[in-house]
């Protein structure tokens, strides 16, 4: 249902939506200023900040962590969630309620907690390698988001076409490949794209678990921020607004999934 | 707990789903079932559930003194967390902080869900598009740019200063300024639910009003706003949990004056290594946040069980 919005409300939303696309703007706007230091509005103009921090080794290395990590967790969580999913919407089990809650508890205890505890416990382990020690803590919050998209397709496809296949002599291999991936498939890319960016931004699990050599981005951008004042901090800001606008466009347009799943 | 239900995407089946999905109940299918559950329950019990109980546990385990630490029941941390005036100060005022993120972020968010769920198709997708797109921006970004908002060369100085107003106190490294992002942060966690609730008033309801004479300001409180509830009781605990659990916009904000929980328990088990410590304030984190969460379901669902059975 639609209707006309009267004027005075439709100024408030005006101004939110200004406020609310701001603070992404000012970074990009303050990157292409050719002064060494940050300043607004920006003086002059330059693309030599996007040169700076492209080349910089550590940035580079940095994101080269933030992108393995982002891609071997999705992997994981995939690997993890999608049968899980599908025990959960198709089958009924004693501890199923159980199992529920805890492949969603991840969303329920805060990260930084979460984060804690893994480095409490592995240190209790004696465990080392940062990298490994992410990639659990990725892996852990990952698979809600998973379990929830992948639930989401297979509760909207009809077990009786599984059923058919049955009866017609397939075995489960053959239904998994035949049936039930093709009416899934959507779930389980806005599941692994989901996965993808959760893993990529996190601060949260990362700050405790990190070493100097497995250092993701968001860190390094935290880092940065306290230590150095050029527009060069605002350009790598600006790349990563970028980043996430590419995604939006990939979500909704190239495969039409409905941006604001992702906060639901 | 509800389970089908729960999932996003279900709610448009409506009643025929969990039929469909009750549709197997033979022992092949419980075994079927746990075996495709089982390597994601052993890995989240052994790298999710362990270390969280440990940690909550270790509150209670161990206390710490003079860089000595010592086994044994104890209820020390806690002790200090509340009897020490700077803790119990932090502990306050992230208290005092989430309520007010939630508060805000409802106010805020309320002409926007409404533009959201009543607006022309065009306008509700730019207003969706506008406030998810930021949520896919790193949260360091996001408060960076707020920090070059509200510095005191930032665009707001910059903006009094073309107004003649010279020399306006800066505001980054208040409370104010961790306000501000945190309801930026976590307005879409406000906003969709509520949109949600938004469309499911019948609009007959408001057109009844209408004839009955009520005018504007009592359609919103009598009728608009009761029925908007559900959405409330979603967005407001969930903006209250995020925002007292939040490590970066604190800390880029309120720089070193005004640190909330998250950046004390940093600052406990990182520089102090009191891990003991910590892990207590960790788990008065998981209380806090546990228990909005709990009011909001328990007592909040059933007024609005009355309230929307009136309607």
């Amino acid at each position: 249902m639609s209707e006309r919005i009267p004027w005075p409300l439709a100024a408030v939303v005006a101004l939110l939506l200004l406020i609310i696309v701001a603070p992404l703007v000012v970074p990009v706007a303050m990157s292409i200023s050719d002064t060494p230091y940050i300043v607004f509005p920006p003086e002059g103009f330059t693309l030599e900040w996007y040169g700076v921090i492209l080349t910089d080794p550590e940035a580079q290395a940095s994101l080269r962590v933030s992108l393995e990590l982002a891609f071997l967790a999705t992997l994981l969580a995939l690997a993890l969630g999608i049968p899980c999913a599908m025990a959960l919407v198709r089958c009924r089990f004693p501890g199923r309620g159980a199992v529920l809650a805890l492949v969603l508890g991840p969303l329920v205890v805060p990260l930084i907690v979460t984060g804690v505890g893994l480095l409490q416990f592995f240190s209790m382990l004696g465990m080392r390698g940062a990298f490994l020690q992410l990639l659990i803590g990725h892996t852990v919050v990952c698979i809600p988001y998973v379990v929830r998209s992948v639930s989401g397709a297979l509760a909207t496809a009809d077990p009786t076409q599984e059923d058919a296949a049955r009866v017609l002599g397939a075995g489960p291999l053959r239904i998994f490949t035949r049936v039930i991936w093709p009416q899934i498939r959507p779930g389980v890319v806005a599941g692994g794209i989901f996965a993808f960016i959760i893993s990529f931004d996190d601060f949260a699990i990362s700050m405790w678990l990190a070493d100097a050599r497995s250092f993701p981005l968001p860190l390094f951008l935290y880092a940065a921020i306290q230590k150095f004042f050029d527009p060069s901090i605002a350009a790598l800001s600006a790349l990563m607004v970028f980043f996430a606008l590419g995604l939006v466009l990939l979500i909704e347009k190239g495969l039409g999934i409905g941006v604001r799943r992702i906060a639901g | 707990m509800t389970c089908v239900l729960q999932f996003p995407g279900c709610r448009r089946l409506g009643p025929a789903l969990p039929a469909a999905s009750l549709h197997r109940v033979t022992s092949a299918a419980t075994k079927a079932g746990w075996l495709l559950a089982i390597p994601a329950v052993l890995f989240l019990l052994l790298c999710f559930v362990a270390p969280v109980a440990q940690t909550l546990w270790l509150g209670f385990g161990a206390r710490t003194d003079a860089g000595v630490m010592t086994y044994g029941f104890t209820f020390e941390n806690y002790r200090r967390a509340f009897a020490t005036d700077l803790y119990w100060r932090i502990l306050l005022r992230t208290a005092k902080m989430a309520t007010w993120a939630a508060c805000v972020a409802a106010i805020v968010g309320f002409p926007l869900a409404w533009v959201v769920a009543r607006g022309r198709p065009w306008l509700s997708r730019l207003v969706t598009l506008t406030l998810v797109t930021p949520l896919l921006v790193n949260v360091v970004v996001r408060s960076y740019g707020w920090s070059a908002i509200l510095s005191r060369n930032g665009l707001i100085s910059w903006t009094l200063g073309g107004l003649g107003i010279e020399d306006p106190p800066s505001i980054l490294y208040t409370e104010a300024a961790v306000l501000i992002a945190s309801v930026h942060v976590f307005l879409p966690f406000m906003v969709l639910p509520l949109a949600g609730a938004i469309a499911r008033i019948p609009p007959s309801a408001e057109q009844a009003a209408t004839i009955a004479g009520a005018g504007p300001v009592q359609r919103f409180w009598r009728i608009i706003l009761p029925l908007s509830l559900p959405g409330l009781a979603v967005g407001l605990p969930l903006v209250f949990s995020l925002t007292a659990a939040a490590y970066v916009t604190p800390q880029i904000l309120g720089g070193n004056f005004s640190p909330l929980l998250g950046t004390l328990i940093q600052q406990q088990v990182l520089t102090l290594h009191d891990w003991p410590f910590g892990a207590a304030l960790s788990t008065l984190l998981v209380a806090m946040v546990l228990a909005v969460n709990l009011v909001f379901i328990g007592i909040v669902g059933r007024r609005l069980r009355r309230w929307t059975a009136v309607a």
